[in-house]
C-alpha cells in the first residue's frame, strides 16, 4: 500500500520524462532545418555564397538535416537585407566572418584571376594553334602532287556522295 | 568465409601478375605456349574476384557482421536489394567492385579474341592485366573488403568480435536508382580500359593500320553509354532524393564522372578521321589515353579527399596510390608513343576548311575546353588553396559561366558537323543542306522570343536545338525519301530500313537528337521557380499554377526507419489535381536523417515538393516547392541516347539490292576514273 502510494507520483513521474524523452529524441531525430526565407533578393545573393558546411552546395542549395550553418547563414543574410544592407557590403561580411571559400566564384582578383582567365585563354591557344596546324596540312594538301588517273570531277562528286551515304557518319 | 575471400582475392592478384609477366615473356620470346597460358590466368582473374565477391556478399546475407566492411554498410532490416549494393556502399567494396567489373571486361575481351588479333592480342592482355594488378594490390593490401573485427589480448591471441548489429547503409543510398547507378558508372570507368588496351597494345605492337579501332569500337560505344546511363541515373539520383532542387550541382565528383564521358565523345568523334582519312593518329591513341587517365583521376579524387565533395568515401591515404598510378601509366604512355611515334604519320591532309574533317577538328577542340574547364574549376581550390595558402571555392556560377557558352557552341557543331561533306563541302551544297535548319532555328527563335524565352542562354538553347533537330530529322528524311520512292515503301519504314543499313551514321544522329532533348531539359532551369513556406494544417501556398493545401503532419514507422510525413493536397485552378506526400526518415541504424521528395513530374513541368523540417522559431513545418520546367524532356532524352547508342552498335544490315542497283546504274561501265572511284568508296565500306 505504502508502496503504492509511494510508486503513483514516482510513475507520473516517470510517465513525465519518457514523454519529455521521446520528444527530446524525436526532435533529435528530426532536427528543425527548415528555414522559411527569402525575399528574390536574399534568394540571388544565396545563390552567391557557399554553405560552409563542407557540404559544397550553394547557400539556398544546402538541404542538410542538421546543418549547423545553412540556417544561421541565410538568417543572416535576411537579416541584413532587412537593415537595408547594399549587397557588396554584405558579401564583404561574409567573406570576413567566414573566409573567401564562402563566395560561390573564385574572386577576380591577385591568383584567382587565373580560375577566369585559363578557360579561356587555353581553348583559344588551342584553336590558334589547330588553325595553324589546320593551314599547314591545307598548304601540304594543295602542293602535293596529283597522282592517280583523271576523273571528271561530276563522277568524284557523285562517287563522294554514294560512299558518303553508303557507309558515312 | 573471410579466409575464402581474402584468399581468392589473393590467387586472383598472382593470376593477373602471371598473366602480365608470362605475356610479356611470351611477347618477347615469341612462344605461343606462354601467350596462351598468360590468356587464361587473365580469365581466371575474372572466376577469382567473382568468388571474393561471393564472398562479401555472403557475409551481407547472412548478416554476419564480424567483418567491419559489413558492419559499417549494413544492419539486419536492411531489404535484400541494399544489401546487394551495399557491396559498392564503402571504399574497399566499390574497389572490390571495380577489379571486378574490369575482370569481367578482361574475361570478355580475353575469350571473344582467343582465335583472333594473334600478333595484338597478347600485348591488350598485357595490359589488361597490368590495371589488374594495380586494383588487386589495392584489394589486398590498402583497402581489404575482409578485414575483420576483433582484437588481441595481453597474450597475443586475436579474438573474433561479431557485432550484433551493423551500423546501417546511408540513407541516401537507399534508393532504388542508387543499385543501378554505381554500376553502371563503374561499368563506365572501366570500360574504357579496353580502348586504352588495344590503343596502348597497338602502338607497342606497332600493329599496323585502324584495326585496334575497328576492334574496340563497340567497346568503347558500350563504355561511353554505360558512363552516359550512369551519369544520367547519378543526376536523376540527385533530384529525386537530394531534395534541392536541381540535378546537377559541380560536385567534384560529379565532375570527375564527366570528364572521361567528354573525352570519351572527343574520340568517338574524331575516331571517324582516322577510318576515313588515316588522320588524326597521334590525337586519337593520346584521347584514349587521356580518358582512360580521367578514369582513373576520377576514381582518385572520389576517394583520395583531395577535393571536398559529399559524394566522396573517406578520406585516406589510398589517393598516394592512385597518383603513383596515374604518373606510371602516363609515363608508360609518353615512351611507347615517343617510341613509335612514326608509326602514328598522319596519311593525308586537310582539302579544305569547310568540310567534315575541320568540324571534327573544332568538336573535339570544343569538347577538350569543355572538358579542361571543368578539370580546371574542379583543381582550382586545391592549386590555389597551395599558391595562396587560403581555401576558395568553385561552385556552380562558375562552371555555369564557363561552360554554358561552350555547351552552345558545341550545340551549333552537332547539327553543322553532319551537313558537312567529307574533304570538301561547295557553297551550294552549304545553302542547300542549311536553309531548312537555319530558317527552321530562326523561327524557333522568334516564337521563343513572342512567348517569353528573355534569357539569352535558354533562347539561344532553343534556336539551336531546333536548328539541329531539323539537321538531324533531315537527314532521316532524304535518305527515307529515295528508299520510300525506290521500293515504294512509306516514309517511316523507309527510315527504319535507312537506319539499319547504316546503324552508325544513324545511330549517331539518334544520340544527337537525344542530346538536343537534353539541352532543352537544361535551358528549363533558367526558368525555376521556388517558395518556402512554414505551413500549419489547413495552410497553402501558391506556387505557378498550383496551390498546395497542407491537409495533415503524421508519423510511419518501420524496421528501417520511422518517416515524419505531411499530406499535401495539390490543386490546379481550383480543381484538387494530386496529393503529395514529403517525408525526413530517420534510420536509428546509422542515426541519419534524411528527406524524401514528392514529385509531380510532366512533360512540361515538375512539381518538387519538400518537407523541410521544422522552424527553429514556430515549430510550424517548412514546406519548399519548387516548379522546374522541361526537366521530364532531360530524362526523356537520356533514353534516346541510349537507343542511339544500341542502334549504333548494331551491324549493318547492308542494302544488297540497292548497291547493285547502284553498282548497275552507276559503276557498270567504270570509265578511266574507276580505280580512284573504288578508293574513295573502300574506305567508306571498311568501317561501317
Amino acid at each position: 500500500m505504502t508502496r503504492g502510494c509511494v510508486s503513483e507520483p514516482l510513475r507520473g513521474a516517470g510517465r513525465a520524462l519518457a514523454v519529455l524523452f521521446i520528444l527530446a529524441a524525436a526532435l533529435m531525430a528530426f532536427p528543425s532545418a527548415g528555414y522559411a526565407q527569402q525575399t528574390a533578393r536574399a534568394k540571388a545573393l544565396g545563390q552567391k555564397l557557399m554553405c560552409v558546411c563542407g557540404c559544397n552546395e550553394l547557400l539556398t542549395a544546402c538541404n542538410h538535416i542538421g546543418c549547423t550553418y545553412s540556417h544561421r547563414m541565410l538568417q543572416e543574410l535576411d537579416d541584413r537585407i532587412a537593415r537595408g544592407e547594399s549587397d557588396d557590403l554584405i558579401l564583404q561580411d561574409f567573406v570576413q566572418e567566414y573566409g573567401a571559400a564562402v563566395l560561390a566564384e573564385p574572386p577576380r582578383k591577385g591568383f584567382d584571376w587565373l580560375a577566369w582567365i585559363a578557360p579561356v585563354v587555353v581553348p583559344l591557344v588551342a584553336l590558334l594553334l589547330l588553325w595553324q596546324i589546320a593551314r599547314r596540312w591545307r598548304r601540304r594538301a594543295l602542293l602535293a602532287p596529283a597522282s592517280g588517273p583523271a576523273i571528271p570531277p561530276e563522277m568524284l562528286a557523285r562517287a563522294r556522295r554514294e560512299a558518303d551515304e553508303e557507309s558515312d557518319e | 568465409m573471410d579466409i575464402f575471400g581474402s584468399f581468392a582475392l589473393l590467387l586472383a592478384l598472382l593470376a593477373a601478375v602471371y598473366a602480365f609477366g608470362a605475356g610479356i615473356a611470351g611477347i618477347l620470346t615469341r612462344r605461343v605456349l606462354l601467350t596462351k597460358s598468360a590468356r587464361n590466368a587473365g580469365m581466371a582473374v575474372f572466376g577469382l574476384v567473382t568468388l571474393a565477391v561471393a564472398a562479401l556478399e555472403y557475409f551481407f546475407f547472412t548478416d554476419d557482421f564480424s567483418l567491419a566492411y559489413v558492419a559499417a554498410h549494413s544492419n539486419r532490416a536492411l531489404p535484400l536489394f541494399y544489401k546487394f549494393a551495399a557491396l559498392w556502399a564503402g571504399q574497399e567494396g566499390s574497389l572490390l567492385y571495380w577489379s571486378w567489373l574490369l575482370s569481367i571486361y578482361a574475361f570478355c575481351v580475353l575469350f571473344l579474341n582467343r582465335k583472333k588479333h594473334p600478333e595484338l592480342m597478347p600485348y591488350a592482355g598485357v595490359v589488361l592485366a597490368g590495371v589488374q594488378i594495380f586494383f588487386l594490390i589495392l584489394n589486398n593490401f590498402v583497402a581489404s573488403p575482409f578485414h575483420v573485427l576483433g582484437s588481441a589480448d595481453s597474450s597475443g591471441v586475436f579474438h573474433l568480435t561479431r557485432l550484433p548489429e551493423g551500423h546501417g547503409l546511408n540513407p541516401l543510398l537507399q534508393y532504388p536508382e542508387m543499385v543501378i547507378h554505381p554500376p553502371m558508372l563503374y561499368l563506365g570507368y572501366t570500360g574504357f580500359t579496353v580502348p586504352f588496351a588495344f590503343a596502348l597494345a597497338a602502338l607497342l605492337g606497332r600493329y599496323p593500320g585502324e584495326k585496334w579501332i575497328h576492334i574496340t569500337r563497340r567497346w568503347t560505344m558500350i563504355a561511353w553509354g554505360f558512363q552516359t546511363v550512369g551519369i544520367l541515373l547519378g543526376a536523376h539520383w540527385a533530384y529525386a532524393v537530394l531534395g534541392w532542387g536541381g540535378y546537377w550541382a559541380w560536385d567534384p565528383v560529379e565532375n570527375a564522372s564527366l570528364l572521361p564521358w567528354i573525352t570519351g565523345t572527343a574520340f568517338l568523334h574524331s575516331v571517324m578521321m582516322q577510318e576515313k582519312r588515316g588522320m588524326m593518329k597521334v590525337w586519337n591513341v593520346w584521347l584514349v589515353f587521356t580518358t582512360f587517365m580521367l578514369c582513373i583521376l576520377g576514381t582518385m579524387l572520389t576517394r583520395s579527399g583531395v577535393v571536398s565533395s559529399v559524394h566522396a568515401f573517406a578520406q585516406s591515404s589510398i589517393g598516394n596510390w592512385f597518383v603513383g598510378f596515374l604518373a606510371l601509366i602516363f609515363l608508360v604512355c609518353l615512351w611507347a608513343w615517343w617510341l613509335n611515334r612514326d608509326y602514328l604519320r598522319s596519311e593525308n591532309q586537310l582539302d579544305s576548311l569547310v568540310s567534315r574533317e575541320s568540324s571534327f577538328l573544332f568538336n573535339n577542340l570544343i569538347l577538350l575546353a569543355a572538358c579542361f574547364a571543368v578539370l580546371w574549376g574542379t583543381l582550382f581550390p586545391v592549386l590555389s588553396e597551395w599558391v595562396t595558402g587560403s581555401k576558395i571555392s568553385v561552385g556552380p556560377p562558375f562552371f555555369n559561366k564557363v561552360n554554358v557558352p561552350i555547351a552552345l557552341f558545341l550545340l551549333l557543331l552537332t547539327g553543322v558537323g553532319p551537313l558537312l561533306a567529307w574533304r570538301k563541302t561547295s557553297l551550294d551544297a552549304l545553302r542547300r543542306n542549311f536553309a531548312w535548319p537555319l530558317a527552321g532555328g530562326a523561327v524557333a527563335g522568334a516564337l521563343g522570343f513572342v512567348f517569353g524565352f528573355r534569357n539569352f542562354c535558354a533562347l539561344m538553347c532553343l534556336i539551336l536545338s531546333v536548328f539541329v533537330a531539323l539537321t538531324v530529322f533531315l537527314e532521316f528524311y532524304r535518305g527515307a525519301r529515295v528508299i520510300a520512292s525506290r521500293d515504294g515503301a512509306n516514309l517511316f519504314t523507309a527510315a527504319i530500313d535507312l537506319a539499319r543499313r547504316n546503324t552508325r551514321r544513324y545511330g549517331g544522329y539518334v544520340v544527337h537528337f537525344g542530346m538536343v532533348l537534353i539541352f532543352i531539359g537544361i535551358a528549363g532551369s533558367a526558368f525555376n521557380r521556388d517558395t518556402q513556406k512554414e505551413m500549419g494544417i489547413g495552410q497553402s501556398l501558391a506556387i505557378g499554377p498550383y496551390t498546395i493545401l497542407c491537409q495533415n503532419f503524421d508519423q510511419v514507422n518501420n524496421n528501417n526507419y520511422q518517416s515524419e510525413r505531411a499530406t499535401l493536397e495539390v490543386f490546379r485552378n481550383g480543381h484538387s489535381v494530386m496529393m503529395l506526400y514529403p517525408e525526413r526518415r530517420f534510420f536509428p541504424a546509422s542515426q541519419v536523417t534524411e528527406t524524401m521528395v514528392a514529385l509531380e513530374t510532366g512533360p512540361l513541368r515538375d512539381l518538387y515538393v519538400v518537407y523541410a523540417g521544422r522552424s527553429p522559431e514556430t515549430d510550424k513545418p517548412v514546406i519548399h516547392a519548387y516548379l522546374n520546367p522541361l526537366v521530364k524532356w532531360i530524362w526523356f532524352g537520356g533514353l534516346v541516347v541510349v537507343i542511339g547508342t544500341g542502334l549504333a552498335m548494331l551491324p549493318n544490315r547492308r542494302a544488297a539490292l540497292a548497291l547493285r542497283s547502284v553498282a548497275e546504274t552507276s559503276w557498270a561501265k567504270p570509265p578511266e576514273g574507276a580505280p580512284a572511284v573504288a578508293a574513295v568508296r573502300s574506305r567508306g565500306d571498311a568501317h561501317d
